[in-house]
């Protein structure tokens, strides 16, 4: 631990003495004779952007590359390191690319903070030894043949990329040592995803690992700053899914964020912040994703509404749904902007949805099974309402009514439970649960009523205690003053 | 009938003796008589507070667990539950105040003075007693703010040189409050303080028979001097007074029924306007104002030290005051009076505002 703590500082000191100006490499006797040595390293280091930018191989390696002496050339005291690893490599590039006013010198729009960045990433605070980050520039971007990101050759490149992050995510053995509980499917699951199929045939705008996870700074998704954290990643899935511009080659709608802001999920998860409420990947799944096929949208609902998507598969509307192909819970709720269910989706009204298929003519029997499921929905809610009212009557009175709200509660319980076994699509059922719920609403006004006459019956009971006492008080005094006025 | 019953019971126990003790006790008559009434008053409100504890003691039940809830069954399940509850709450805060009205008549009136010592001595007890029973009765409904007042009372206690921690521990049951102090007040506040309660009270109610009623200083002391039979005429308007707080008792516990709270939480966080009962309320404020620290002493034991030497010079006022005793006025002990009162009326309005 002190150890990584001094080596950082003289790592950046060691760098600076190497690099008071980096070599001009038109003197660059080192490649010279690299080259009559033979080997790849100096044809890649010809087309590496840093060559173009004349920067010769002491730039990294230190030394004096304007000498063909190889002693001098490669003498330590000169401030020759050779290779570096790890950290010391990362250092050795954060040299130059986290020093601003180098980089506008060498013309770059880059930005300087990648290895700030690094560090502050799930890959920078890993460590495989502990002598230094799991991942340092050279291993993403390489060594000697190092080119522009939108090169194709690039291993970072939007292309290739994914096969760079899967040389170490695909790999279990190697991932066990910083993860071992992480998957390492990505890449396999990517592969299917509508994302991974676009990238695989060479579409450069398709999504790949750097589009949502970033790049330098990547962060454990349950971090709350992460780009893929739950509450994060519709923000995210939106950078490109919400711009009509960049997605109009797909022909598909880019209003999704805006309908899931407003959705029940969205307020959950964008308003109250509640990590449980669903994102886009808990739909879509995440390095799968794919819009969910009409055959498959209750599982995937069902995958937390659970007891609603058993309900629907054992009702009659399942065969119905199937054979017309409509989606399972979509074509009632929605999709991205499902809003809160409640009793107005029931019945024959104008805004039910059951009205879509059911009509008094066509589907008779269903039109009135939800009219009448309507009636008794509503009768509960009437019947909830009017017991809280008189609860809360209750209370502001004083009175002591804990087991009333109680009861209103389990009130409230049977109504949430109608709202769930409504997938039934059971008219006996429902109303068992709906009937449950009013006999329970009678109960709690009753006992509520009850108070309320009690509150009264206390009023009245003061009155006319506080009547007799006076009465037996001006008894007492008119004796006293007949005994007094005996005396006297 | 009547005749005959009653020479049934003179027979067996001589009322002649008590009629003839009753025919020739007499109440003095003067500007200060009506502050007699206040000794009866507080004895009506003991006497409430016996028999509502009675009854709510048949459905209370003394442990952590079931305290709340035994309380809350008493207010909405027991027939009058509610009633009782409240009556023995406010007669408890009514008695408090009889009983402080009563002590101030007395020191004001000198009534302390020899040959009433131990008189004054036994009621200051009583009234001490009259604050323990409020301050073990107001953790029983085992509610959050009871809980929270009870912590930072018992905490005041615990900051005492030497006796503080192991008094502290002693009142808890254990460092903290928990339910071992629930039972701990219990047991005090239905055993311990009423067992107490009617010695000592039996013993005043005795020496106040035994000497008569204190008359002020300077009063006319011949035998021709203005009086009052205290049977039936005393008696009676002590009657009447009784009937007067019934009614101010049963409207008040009608009209503002005790609450029950929320159930203690140890592990919840203090709520706010945590306060002792009003009669704490000028010691509590006053230590609101002392300095963290003062010279070399920390400030709130300095507080505490300060009120039990206050505390401990007025019990002794009798000792102390010896013009009363010799019948000279002593105009000194109007002056601590009236600052004592003074100062427990505005440090008790700060201590309630919010």
């Amino acid at each position: 631990m002190k150890t990584r703590a001094w080596i950082g500082p003289m790592l950046v000191a060691l760098s600076l003495s190497l690099c008071s100006a980096a070599p001009a490499v038109a003197a660059d006797e080192c490649l010279k004779c690299h080259e009559s040595l033979g080997g790849s390293i100096p044809a890649l280091f010809r087309r590496d952007v840093h060559f173009a930018a004349r920067i010769s191989c002491s730039g990294c390696h230190g030394g004096d590359s304007s000498t063909d002496d190889m002693a001098k050339a490669m003498d330590t005291s000169a401030g020759f390191v050779g290779g570096s690893k790890g950290d010391a490599a990362s250092m050795m590039c954060a040299r130059c690319h986290s020093d601003a006013e180098r980089m506008r010198s060498y013309g770059s729009k880059l930005p300087v903070q990648q290895w700030e960045s690094l560090q502050a990433s799930v890959h920078g605070k890993l460590s495989g030894s502990g002598g230094g980050n799991a991942v340092s520039c050279v291993t993403c971007h390489g060594a000697h043949g190092i080119v522009r990101v939108d090169n194709p050759s690039s291993p970072v490149s939007p292309l290739n990329v994914v096969k760079k992050c899967s040389s170490c995510h695909a790999n279990a053995a190697y991932m066990r040592m910083f993860n071992p509980s992480l998957a390492v499917d990505q890449l396999e699951k990517y592969r299917t995803s509508v994302h991974g199929v676009r990238n695989a045939k060479g579409d450069v705008k398709a999504a790949q690992c750097v589009s949502c996870h970033g790049s330098h700074g990547i962060l454990k998704a349950a971090d709350a700053k992460s780009r893929v954290n739950p509450v994060n990643l519709p923000a995210t899935c939106a950078t490109c899914h919400s711009d009509a511009s960049y997605m109009k080659e797909y022909g598909i709608p880019t209003d999704q964020y805006d309908k899931f802001s407003r959705s029940v999920h969205g307020v959950a998860l964008l308003q109250k912040h509640d990590a449980g409420a669903p994102a886009c990947n808990r739909c879509h799944g995440n390095h799968g994703a794919a819009p969910p096929g009409v055959a498959s949208i209750s599982n995937v609902c069902g995958t937390c509404h659970v007891l609603n998507a058993e309900l629907f598969a054992g009702s009659p509307h399942k065969k119905a749904f199937d054979e017309q192909g409509l989606p399972e819970c979509e074509t009632c709720h929605g999709n991205h902007e499902i809003v809160t269910a409640g009793t107005w989706m029931l019945g024959v009204s104008d805004q039910s949805t059951c009205g879509n298929c059911h009509s008094a003519d066509a589907n008779a029997s269903g039109f009135n099974v939800a009219r009448m499921m309507r009636s008794l929905a509503d009768s509960l809610l009437d019947m909830e309402a009017a017991a809280g009212k008189l609860v809360d009557e209750a209370e502001q009175k004083g009175m002591e009514i804990t087991e009333a709200k109680f009861g209103l509660r389990d009130v409230r319980q049977a109504r949430l439970q109608s709202r769930t076994v409504v997938h039934a699509f059971d008219e006996s059922k429902f109303r068992a649960v709906v009937e449950k719920g009013i006999t329970q609403a009678a109960s709690v006004s009753h006992e509520a009523s009850e108070a309320i006459d009690e509150f009264y019956f206390r009023r009245i009971g003061l009155g006319v205690s506080t009547f007799i006492i006076t009465i037996l008080a001006v008894c007492l005094w008119l004796l006293i003053r007949r005994i007094e006025a005996r005396a006297k | 009938m009547t005749t005959k019953l009653r020479a049934w019971f003179d027979e067996r126990i001589p009322l002649q003796d008590l009629k003839e003790f009753l025919a020739k006790k007499h109440v003095p008559l003067h500007r200060g008589s009506v502050w007699y009434y206040f000794g009866g008053v507080s004895l009506f409100l003991f006497i409430v507070q016996v028999i509502t504890g009675i009854l709510l003691l048949l459905y209370y039940k003394g442990s952590e667990q079931l305290a709340w809830e035994s309380i809350q069954f008493i207010m909405s399940k027991v027939q009058f539950g509610w009633l009782v509850r409240s009556i023995h709450t406010w007669a408890a805060n009514l008695f408090v105040l009889a009983v402080f009205i009563h002590m101030f008549s007395v020191f004001f009136e000198r009534a302390y003075r020899r040959p009433r010592e131990l008189t004054w001595l036994t009621g200051m007890v009583l009234l001490f007693l009259a604050l323990g029973f409020g301050f073990s009765g107001y953790l029983l409904p085992w509610n959050e703010l009871a809980f929270f007042a009870t912590k930072v009372g018992t905490d005041i206690a615990g900051v005492l040189p030497v006796i503080g921690k192991p008094l502290m521990v002693f009142l808890r049951g254990g460092e903290e409050v928990t339910g071992a102090t629930l039972s701990r007040f219990f047991g005090f506040h239905v055993a311990v303080f009423p067992g107490l309660f009617t010695v000592i009270l039996s013993i005043h109610l005795i020496l106040v028979q035994r000497q008569g009623m204190s008359e002020p200083l300077g009063h006319d002391t011949r035998p021709n001097r203005r009086v009052m039979p205290f049977f039936p005429n005393f008696l009676l308007r002590d009657l009447l007074l009784w009937l007067i707080v019934l009614n101010i008792l049963a409207i008040l516990a009608v009209l503002f029924p005790s609450e029950l709270g929320k159930k203690a939480d140890a592990f919840a966080p203090a709520p706010e306007g945590i306060r002792p009962e009003w009669y704490f309320l000028f010691m509590f404020q006053t230590l609101k104002y002392f300095p963290a620290q003062v010279l070399f002493m920390d400030g709130e034991v300095l507080g505490i030290l300060l009120f039990g030497i206050a505390g401990l010079l007025w019990m002794l006022v009798p000792f102390w005051d010896r013009k009363s005793s010799r019948g000279e006025a002593n105009r000194w002990v109007n002056y601590v009076g009236l600052f004592v009162v003074i100062y427990i009326l505005v440090f008790t309005v700060l201590g309630w505002l919010p």
